[in-house]
This record gives C-alpha cells, sequence and structure tokens, in this order.
C-alpha cells in the first residue's frame, strides 16, 4: 500500500474536502485502525463537477450486448408503426429515473421511426408541493386531501392541457401529476395510456378516489411490477423499470479504471469487499447492513463499503447519514461515502470492484440498484420487499433476506463460497439480460403499439 | 417425403420451405391472486387460460438461462412463499411438453393443489409470505428474415435466430400444431423425411439445459444430420 495520509475522524475528513455549490462528496474512513493493523487511507478524491453528456446509444450499439438477432426483432417489430406518432408526457425533464429512462428511450423510438415526442408539464410551486404530495401519498402515507389542493391540482393541469397539444396517435402520461390530462381527449382514434411508475398498493384512499376516475378513462395502463397495481377496469399491463447497458453507470470498465477508483477512496481490493449502493434512506437500512457486516465479520474478513448520497439537500439523508457513522463506529473497515449524484462512473467502479452487493431494503421501489448489481455479474443479498422478488429468485439469481441475521448468515456463506457465489452471479446477469435491460423496454412499448393499434 | 437416394440430404428441397418466426410477448396483470394456497385452488380455476400459458410455458422463457431449480411460477411460489417444498416438487414434475392443450395443463395443476389442500388444511389456509398475482401474456408473432429450403439451409437458420424464436417453434408450438412435438421436428419429418432427427430433437431436455444449450443441441443434431 502506498504512504497515505493517516485521518483521525469522520468530521475532520468531511471538513478537510473542498465543498462547492454543486456538492463535493465526503467520505468517512473510519480510524484509528486498531493495533496491530495500520490501516492508512489515501485522501480520497472528490469529484466536483458532472461530466459532459454522453450522445444517446443506437441500437446498433446494443448489438454487442444482446445480439444482433434480439435488435433484428425490434426492427421487425417496430415496421408496422413506421411513421405512427407518440406523445410522453411527464413532470420533469431533468432529474428522477423517469426523465432518465426518457431521455434514453425516446431517441430509440425514433430510430425506428416512431415519431416520439416528448413534453413536460409545467406548473407553479404550489402545484410541484401537491403533487409531491400526493406521490407520497399515493405510496402510502397520510394526508388531508384539500378542496383547495384539488383546485390547484386541476387548474394547473388545465392550463397544461389548453398549452400543450394532442395529436399525436398514442399519447403516454406519466405518473399521477399529469393524468387530468386525458380530458384533451377527442373523438378521434387515439390511444391513451397511463405508465405509473410508483407502487399503488396501499394508496391513500382520498387522493386515490380522486384520481382514480380519470385514470379509468385511459385505455390502458403500465405498472412496474404486480405488486404495485390496482384494480382497474382498463387492461394493466406490466413493465418492468430496465437499466441502460451502455450508460455510464453499467457501461463495461477497464480494470485499470476500476483500480484507480479503489485507490483514490481508499479500499483495498485484495480483501473480500461488500458493497450497499443507495441514498442515506431508513428504507434501505444502512445500519441493518452495518450490524450485518459487524456479525458477519466475527467469521470472515472483508470491507464494507457504504456509498449513498442524498445527504446534502436532505435533512433526513444527513440524518441517517450520521446514524450511520455512528453505528459504523471506528471499524476501519466500513467505508462510507456520501456521492453526488453525477458520479455513475466511480458507482459503476465500486459495484465492479465488489466480491458481493447488498441491498437491504425493508421498503423499495423497483430497485434497480439490484439490476445494476445483477447486470454485473455479481452475487447480491437483498430485502424481499417490493420489486426485487422480481429480480431475485432466491438462490438462483441471488438471496433474499428477512432480516439483520438472515444478512449477516448468507455475507458469511457467499465470500466462504465463492462457486455458489459466482453461479448466482452468472445467473443475475442472464436474469438482467432477459427482462430488465433497455432493448427489453424498447421491446414492450412496440408490443404495446401493436397491440393498441390492432384494437382500432 | 421421399428424395432421389443420389442427391445428398443437405441439398434435398423439402416441399415447403421453413419460415422462421419469432414471438414476442407482454405481460398483463389479471384480477386473480392469492395469498394462500386455498385461494390458489380457486384462482388457478378461474385464472384464464393466457395465465397458465404465462406461468409454465412463458415462463421458461423469462428463465430460459437457468439450469436447475426452477420449473414453472406455480411451484417456484409454492416452495418461496408458501414453504411447501413437497408440493413444490410434484407442481414442478409437470412438463409442459406432455401436453397439446392449456386446459389439460389447467386440469393437472388444478388436481395437484386440490389434492394438497384436501390432505394440508391448515397448511393451505396459512398466509403465503407473497402474494401470487395471475399474469398473462398478449402475443404478437414477428417474422424474421431466415428461411430454409433445406437442411444446410435450415442449420444456418438456427444458427442466426434468438433464443425467442426457439421458444416459439421448439416449446410452445405443440399448442398450436397439437402434437406432442414441435415445429422443427414436423419440418424434419414431413418435409425432408428425416425421421431420426427430428425424434432426436424431440428427446432434447429443456428443464435441465438453458434455451441457449436447447439451440446448440438442436443445430448439433441437424449437423449431424448434414454429414
Amino acid at each position: 500500500m502506498e504512504p497515505v495520509e493517516s485521518q483521525t475522524s469522520s468530521e475532520t475528513v468531511a471538513a478537510e474536502l473542498p465543498s462547492s455549490s454543486t456538492g463535493a462528496f465526503t467520505v468517512t474512513t473510519p480510524a484509528p485502525a486498531p493495533p496491530g493493523r495500520v490501516e492508512r487511507r489515501k485522501r480520497p478524491r472528490t469529484w466536483e463537477t458532472p461530466p459532459a453528456p454522453v450522445p444517446p446509444p443506437r441500437l446498433d450499439d446494443y448489438k454487442k450486448i444482446v445480439g444482433e438477432a434480439d435488435i433484428d426483432e425490434l426492427r421487425f417489430l417496430s415496421r408496422e408503426l413506421k411513421g405512427k406518432t407518440l406523445k410522453m408526457v411527464n413532470s420533469t425533464a431533468v432529474g428522477g429515473g423517469v426523465a432518465e429512462m426518457l431521455h434514453q428511450l425516446v431517441p430509440l423510438l425514433n430510430e425506428v421511426e416512431v415519431l416520439t415526442h416528448w413534453d413536460v408539464i409545467t406548473g407553479g410551486n404550489d402545484f410541484f408541493e401537491i403533487t409531491k404530495a400526493f406521490h407520497n401519498a399515493l405510496q402510502g402515507s397520510d394526508y388531508r386531501l384539500t378542496q383547495q389542493a384539488r383546485d390547484i391540482f386541476l387548474m394547473n393541469n388545465e392550463q397544461n392541457r389548453q398549452r400543450l397539444q394532442f395529436n399525436e396517435e398514442f399519447i403516454v402520461i406519466h405518473d399521477p401529476q399529469p393524468s387530468p390530462l386525458i380530458r384533451a381527449r377527442t373523438n378521434s382514434p387515439q390511444h391513451w395510456i397511463w405508465r405509473c411508475h410508483i407502487d399503488l398498493s396501499n394508496p391513500n384512499p382520498e387522493v386515490w378516489g380522486f384520481l382514480r376516475p380519470f385514470i379509468e378513462k385511459y385505455d390502458a395502463s403500465i405498472f412496474s411490477s404486480q405488486s404495485f397495481s390496482r384494480q382497474l377496469p382498463i387492461p394493466q399491463y406490466l413493465f418492468y423499470p430496465c437499466i441502460d447497458p451502455l450508460s455510464e453507470k453499467n457501461k463495461e470498465l477497464d480494470d485499470a479504471y476500476v483500480q484507480q477508483v479503489c485507490d483514490e477512496l481508499g479500499i483495498d481490493r485484495s480483501r473480500p469487499i461488500v458493497t450497499q449502493v443507495s441514498r442515506f434512506d431508513r428504507a434501505k437500512d444502512p445500519v441493518g447492513v452495518i450490524l450485518a457486516f459487524k456479525e458477519a465479520r466475527k467469521y470472515v474478513d472483508f470491507q464494507l463499503v457504504m456509498a449513498g448520497g442524498g445527504a446534502t439537500d436532505d435533512p433526513e439523508g444527513a440524518a441517517v447519514l450520521r446514524e450511520v457513522r455512528e453505528a459504523a463506529g471506528d471499524d476501519p473497515d466500513i467505508i462510507i461515502l456520501d456521492l453526488p449524484p453525477w458520479c455513475a462512473l466511480q458507482i459503476n467502479a465500486l459495484q465492479r470492484a465488489s466480491t458481493i452487493i447488498v441491498q437491504k431494503s425493508v421498503k423499495e421501489g423497483f430497485g434497480l440498484t439490484v439490476t445494476e448489481a445483477l447486470w454485473k455479474g455479481k452475487p447480491t443479498i437483498a430485502g424481499a420487499v417490493g420489486g426485487i422478488p422480481n429480480q431475485v429468485i432466491h438462490k438462483l439469481t441471488g438471496v433474499l433476506v428477512h432480516s439483520v441475521e438472515g444478512c449477516a448468515y448468507q455475507m458469511r456463506y457467499l465470500l466462504t463460497h465463492p462457486e455458489f457465489a459466482k453461479q448466482l452471479g452468472e445467473n443475475g446477469r442472464a436474469h438482467v439480460k432477459e427482462n430488465f435491460l433497455m432493448t427489453t423496454n424498447v421491446r414492450r412499448w412496440l408490443l404495446l403499439l401493436r397491440i393498441l393499434n390492432g384494437r382500432k | 417425403m421421399t428424395t432421389p437416394a443420389t442427391i445428398p440430404v443437405q441439398q434435398h428441397a423439402a416441399v415447403k420451405p421453413f419460415y422462421f418466426n419469432t414471438s414476442a410477448h407482454l405481460l398483463r396483470v389479471t384480477p386473480q391472486k392469492a395469498t394462500t394456497l386455498v385461494e390458489f385452488l380457486d384462482a388457478l380455476r378461474a385464472c384464464p387460460e393466457g395465465s397458465i400459458f404465462q406461468h409454465t410455458f412463458r415462463t421458461l422463457q423469462e428463465h430460459h438461462f437457468l439450469r436447475e431449480g426452477f420449473s414453472n411460477d406455480f411451484a417456484e411460489w409454492a416452495l418461496s412463499a408458501c414453504n411447501e417444498p413437497s408440493l413444490a416438487e410434484v407442481l414442478a414434475s409437470v412438463d409442459v411438453r406432455e401436453f397439446t392443450s392449456v386446459a389439460d395443463l389447467r386440469e393437472k395443476f388444478v388436481q395437484i393443489v386440490g389434492e394438497f389442500v384436501n390432505r394440508s388444511q391448515g397448511a393451505a389456509s396459512r398466509q403465503a409470505r407473497e402474494t401470487f398475482y395471475f399474469c398473462a401474456s398478449d402475443i404478437v408473432v414477428i417474422p424474421t428474415q431466415y428461411v430454409a429450403r433445406t437442411l444446410r439451409e435450415f442449420a444456418e437458420g438456427l444458427r442466426h435466430v434468438s433464443v425467442h424464436s426457439i421458444q416459439h417453434h421448439f416449446i410452445e408450438a405443440r399448442l398450436r400444431i397439437k402434437l406432442m412435438s414441435n415445429d422443427f421436428s414436423q419440418w424434419l419429418l414431413e418435409d425432408l423425411g428425416l425421421a431420426e432427427a427430428a425424434r432426436q430433437l424431440n428427446r432434447i431436455d429443456i428443464y435441465t439445459l438453458t434455451l441457449e444449450d436447447v439451440k446448440n443441441q438442436i443445430i448439433r443434431i441437424v449437423e449431424r444430420a448434414l454429414v
């Protein structure tokens, strides 16, 4: 190991790192090391500015990943749809999984000549505060729906209805915020689709009761998991969320780069690495992961990397990060990283450097960090919640856990049974290749458009 | 079909060309779901045939990369959510190749689960760890660019098509042709007169191989017939 500066406390590390309005990340490498093991870590590198955007991939770029036959099938599937027009409408152009997915999907649909246009609704702060409250309420939070909130919500949707044109043959409305735009439907033979990205399994009845009449007017709905859906009188399709294997977060990396990132973060690749990547949120049970690590390490030597974000702009995230640091104590083998959102490449490297990846969520949406881990062929330990069981088939594509104790046991087991772990990793990657890649998402969209088109 | 003995088999022109197709499926959630084995039995009886097809034939493709431990969604749920390994074992032993109609396949599952529910009423009423959601799929058949008129062209087409096409012609075909066979074997037998190759294809074990392995075995058998 290279000579490096030793650090004495997490607060010092955080204080020494440069900060900027763009939000430098902080790294906590607990110290001092126990006697007998000198733990010296290099001052971690910071990535203060976002990288330049990468141009979107073309379909042919995916051939080397999914094979020529799969891409040919997409082109055949799109033949009957050439020249059809499609409008996507959501509530934000940047940030969040929906916008990220649309940035990738829209160019690919246009490439197969489904003429796709993407519009974003606008509104005042009051509107977006209400939509955020709706979003949380539909996922089970308490909320009292007032007449004022209804009025603001409907008024902003009405303004968007008047501002936007809805002349396309297919209109796709993403999530509840713009759902009343269905009122723009005319007698022309259009197909309106509602794409719900959130978990509606246990919605606030008042908010769902308010929105449901709009949803029922659509021709079809799409959910991300069977368990997120509601009984509706319209068809409910299943589109699992997906990852882009060519994105910064998921593309193949040279091992030299992976080594460089580990060196910069003070991670020792000569010893096993168990990693959880997720924002500092109690739903991800980061403290539970640390407790599992401490239990498992009684029998196996390894490091734990907790790579997250969201602690700089979210008061709850900052509080959770404090709890995580407290739980980690002065253990030099627990490395806590608070990363800014543009560190996709570094996260990719961290995942690839890991021996095992954990996502010990106690509440989860679909769990795309699990998809990312599986795609990298990593044996994955994950909480059996939300959409995770769609991805992790217990003991076949990963292992599911329900407790700290179960998580600790699986860490020990997988670290000491590398052949089994390797098989899980291989199966997991194949599962993602078949079901959760961007190309599969394009296939599902083309299929849905063809099916609806055939119903005219 | 008879062909002159002097023409090598690889050059025999088939009576009808083989058109390689593939199928794409879109998953739908149906109203049926179950949180106990008793509810599961009711839903098995009530669900559309498309659900039985989805959770047996279709799921084989969605999990085609697994060589062991996965047979159908019903068995997987009985094991992982209901913790009933003996029931799961029997459900997993149902081989879709023995059925040429979804109605018969449904009857088989209803019989297995019905017997378990009658035998173990306490266990059958226990809440499962996870709900079973019955899904179904909408299917679109898509042509590919590959057409075979000879055995050599057939081998070439097999090398190029995706595993989705293999699933379509080799596994799901029996529901269309209503025979204990598949499109490939039928073509080899009826249009090229290659009975032995057709028989060998029907002996490939789809439950202990990945679909990619199945494809490679088919290619090997066809290549042997070419020699």
